[in-house]
C-alpha cells in the first residue's frame, strides 16, 4: 500500500531524510519512531504530498507523491499533533467543508458536531481532525505524533481508533517519539534517526532485540549506527 | 470550481462569525467616519465664529487713539501694557500691537496650529488695514483725487470647473482615497486571517491536505478577501455620505484647496453607468490588492508578522494617492494609465467629475486585470512553497 524507495529531502545544506526505504502493507500498522528531529514529520509530508522529495519516489495506493499528489490526496488522511479544525465552524460545517471535497456532500453527520469546535473539548476537537481525515476512508492514514496535547481519555480513544481502523484493513504509518504508543498499536516498525532509517522489522522482532523494550531496541540500534 | 466556492464560503463565514472584527470593520467606519472627516471642520468652524464674535482683550502700547478707536470697533478691548510682545509670549492676551516709529507690530503665537490668537491677530490686522485705508481716502480727499485712483481695475478669480466637478467638492479627492484606505484594510483582515491566521491555528496543513488544486486554494481566499474589502470600502463610503449629511444638517463648511469655501464634502453626482464603472474599478482593484495580500501574508508565520508585513504595504499603495493632489499640473499621457494604483485613483478621479474616458477606463481596468492575475500567480506560487507554508 505504501512504498517508498530511496526518499530523500534536503534543506539548502541539512539533510533531514537520507535515502529511506520501506513499505507498508495493506492492513498493518507501521510505526515510525525517533526522537525529534529525526525526519519522522518531513517522511510523512512527503508522503501527504505536501513537501516534494529532493530525490527517491514513494508510491501511495499506487499513486506516484510527486507526479499523481490530487489522486494520493483522495486516497490518504494525516492527523498530526498540532493540526487543529476551523473554530468559529461547527464540528457539522467543518466536516460538510472537507467532505465537499470528496464529493460527499449530502452526508449525514451526528448531531453533536452541531456545536462549534471553539466551545468543543479538546478530546472532541481531536475527534474532529480525525473524523476530518478519514471522512473519505482513505486507505491510508498518516498520523503524525498524533496524541501531542491529547488527555489521558483522548490518547486512549486515538489508539484504540489506531487498532480499529487498522482492522478494517486500512493501512497507517504512526510516527511517534512515544514508544510505549508504538509498542501497543505497531505491527511493524521503522528506527528513524538523524534522517536515517538505521533499523526496520515487526514489533515482535524489534521487542526481542530490545529485550521487551522498544525504547531499548531503538538506544541499541541508534548507537550501533553512530 | 466548487473548491473555490467552499473555501470562499468557509473565510467568509470565519470572519463573520467574528463580532469583534465584523464590528471593527464593518460597523466602525460607518460611525466614525463621520466624526473623522467632518467633526474637527464643524468644531474648528465654531471655534472660529466664536473667537470671531467674541470680544477679547488686546495688549497694547504706543498705539495713537485712532488705532485704539479702530480697535473698539472691531469688537476688541485694547489694554494698555509695557510689553505687548511679553504679554502675549506668557499667555497673558491673545494678541498684542506696538506702534513705533510708524510701524504697527503685531503679536500672537503663530505656532503650533490654529489658536485664538490668530483669529485674534487677524482681527487686528482687519481693523488697521481699514484705518490705513480711511486715512489714504482722507488724504487724496483733501487733494481732491478721486478715490477710485486706487483701482484702475478689479481682479476677480472665478471657478471654470465643470459643474461635477465643482459639486464635488473636496469629496472628488477624498472620497477614492477613503475608498482605496477600505478597500485595503478591509481586505487585510481577511488576507491575514486566510494565511498567517490557518498557519498559526494549525489549520491549514488540514486545507493544503485537501484534494484541491492550489489555484483553488489561492483564489478561493483572494476572492473572501475582495468581498470583504468591497464591504469594507461601501462601509467607509456609507460612513462619509453620513458624515455629509449630517454636516449639510448642521452646517459648516471646508476650505478647498484653491481656498475657496464650500458645503461640507460636496455633492457627488453619478450616473448609472459612472457608478458602475466606479464598482468595477474597486473591484479589479480589490481583486489585484487580495491577491498580493494574499501571497505576502502566507510569508509570515503569525497574525503580528502579517500585520507586519501588510503595513508597509498600505503605505506603498496609498502613496499614488498622495499625487492626485497634484493632478492640475500633470498632462496625463497613456503610460500614466497604466500605473498600478494610479490609474485607479485616477480613473475613479475622473469619474466623479466626469471627465473620464472610454480608453482610459479599458486602459485602466485591463491593465489592473493584468496585474490581478499576476499577484494571483505569485500568491500560488507561494502556495507551492513548502519552505513557506511550512515555516513556523
Amino acid at each position: 500500500m505504501i512504498e517508498v524507495k530511496g526518499l530523500t529531502k534536503a534543506y539548502r545544506s541539512h539533510l533531514a531524510v537520507r535515502e529511506l526505504s520501506f513499505h507498508v502493507n495493506p492492513g498493518e500498522v507501521y510505526a515510525l519512531l525517533g526522537p525529534n528531529g529525526a525526519g519522522k514529520t518531513t517522511t510523512l509530508r512527503m508522503l501527504a504530498t505536501l513537501v516534494k522529495p529532493t530525490a527517491g519516489t514513494a508510491r501511495v495506493a499506487g499513486f506516484d507523491v510527486g507526479r499523481e499528489s490530487l489522486a494520493v490526496r483522495q486516497r490518504l488522511g494525516l492527523v498530526n499533533g498540532g493540526m487543529r479544525v476551523y473554530e468559529r465552524l461547527t464540528g457539522r460545517e467543518v466536516l460538510a467543508f472537507f467532505a465537499g471535497f470528496y464529493g460527499l456532500e449530502g452526508h449525514a453527520f451526528r448531531k453533536a458536531l452541531d456545536k462549534k469546535v471553539m466551545e468543543m473539548s479538546t478530546g472532541m476537537q481531536q475527534k474532529v481532525v480525525i473524523a476530518r481525515a478519514i471522512l473519505h476512508r482513505p486507505p491510508v492514514l498518516l498520523l503524525d505524533e498524533a496524541t501531542a496535547g491529547l488527555d489521558v481519555f483522548a490518547r486512549r480513544a486515538l489508539l484504540d481508533f489506531v487498532k480499529a481502523y487498522r482492522d478494517l484493513g486500512n493501512t497507517l504509518v504512526y510516527s511517534t517519539h512515544v514508544m510505549a504508543e508504538a509498542e501497543e498499536v505497531a505491527d511493524r516498525v521503522g528506527f528513524l534517526h538523524q534522517g536515517r532509517l538505521v533499523y526496520e522489522g515487526t514489533k515482535a522482532e524489534a521487542l526481542a532485540l530490545g529485550e521487551g523494550s522498544l525504547e531499548r531496541a531503538f538506544i541499541r540500534m541508534v548507537k550501533g549506527a553512530a | 470550481m466548487k473548491g473555490i466556492y467552499r473555501i470562499l464560503w468557509k473565510e467568509l463565514v470565519q470572519v463573520f462569525r467574528d463580532r469583534k472584527l465584523v464590528f471593527s470593520t464593518l460597523v466602525l467606519p460607518v460611525l466614525l467616519m463621520p466624526v473623522f472627516m467632518f467633526g474637527p471642520s464643524l468644531v474648528l468652524n465654531r471655534l472660529m465664529q466664536g473667537a470671531a464674535e467674541k470680544r477679547q482683550e488686546v495688549a497694547v502700547a504706543g498705539l495713537p487713539e485712532e488705532a485704539l478707536s479702530a480697535l473698539r470697533q472691531a469688537n476688541l478691548a485694547p489694554v494698555a501694557v509695557a510689553d505687548p510682545e511679553r504679554a502675549v509670549r506668557e499667555g497673558k492676551y491673545p494678541a498684542g500691537v506696538l506702534y513705533r516709529e510708524g510701524v504697527y507690530r503685531v503679536y500672537a503665537r503663530l505656532s503650533g496650529g490654529l489658536t485664538e490668537g490668530q483669529v485674534v491677530a487677524g482681527k487686528v490686522q482687519g481693523a488697521l488695514a481699514a484705518l490705513k485705508e480711511a486715512k489714504v481716502a482722507e488724504a487724496l480727499a483733501g487733494r481732491g483725487v478721486p478715490l477710485e485712483v486706487l483701482q484702475p481695475f478689479r481682479v476677480e478669480l472665478l471657478d471654470a470647473s465643470p459643474e461635477r466637478e465643482k459639486a464635488g467638492g473636496l469629496l472628488g479627492f477624498l472620497l477614492p482615497f477613503f475608498l482605496v484606505v477600505f478597500v485595503l484594510s478591509g481586505g487585510q483582515v481577511v488576507a491575514v486571517d486566510a494565511t498567517a491566521g490557518e498557519k498559526e491555528k494549525g489549520t491549514l496543513e488540514a486545507l493544503l491536505m485537501a484534494p484541491a488544486p492550489l489555484w483553488q486554494v489561492a483564489l478561493g481566499k483572494t476572492l473572501a478577501t475582495v468581498v470583504m474589502a468591497l464591504l469594507s470600502g461601501t462601509a467607509g463610503l456609507l460612513g462619509l455620505a453620513l458624515g455629509g449629511a449630517l454636516a449639510a444638517r448642521y452646517g459648516g463648511g471646508l476650505l478647498t484647496e484653491t481656498g475657496q469655501a464650500v458645503a461640507l464634502g460636496g455633492r457627488v453626482v453619478l450616473d448609472g453607468a459612472s457608478f458602475l464603472a466606479l464598482f468595477l474599478s474597486a473591484l479589479l482593484l480589490a481583486l489585484f490588492m487580495g491577491a498580493v495580500m494574499v501571497g505576502l501574508g502566507l510569508y509570515a508565520r503569525s497574525y503580528k508578522e502579517a500585520q507586519s508585513y501588510l503595513a508597509p504595504l498600505q503605505l506603498v499603495a496609498l502613496l499614488p494617492l498622495l499625487f492626485l493632489q497634484f493632478r492640475g499640473f500633470l498632462e496625463l499621457e497613456t503610460w500614466h494609465h497604466l500605473l498600478p494604483l494610479f490609474n485607479v485613483a485616477l480613473l475613479m478621479d475622473a469619474l466623479l467629475k466626469g471627465t473620464a474616458t472610454l480608453g482610459q477606463a479599458a486602459l485602466t481596468w485591463t491593465s489592473t486585470l493584468v496585474y490581478a492575475a499576476l499577484a494571483l500567480g505569485f500568491s500560488v506560487r507561494v502556495f507551492a512553497r513548502e519552505e513557506v507554508v511550512f515555516r513556523n
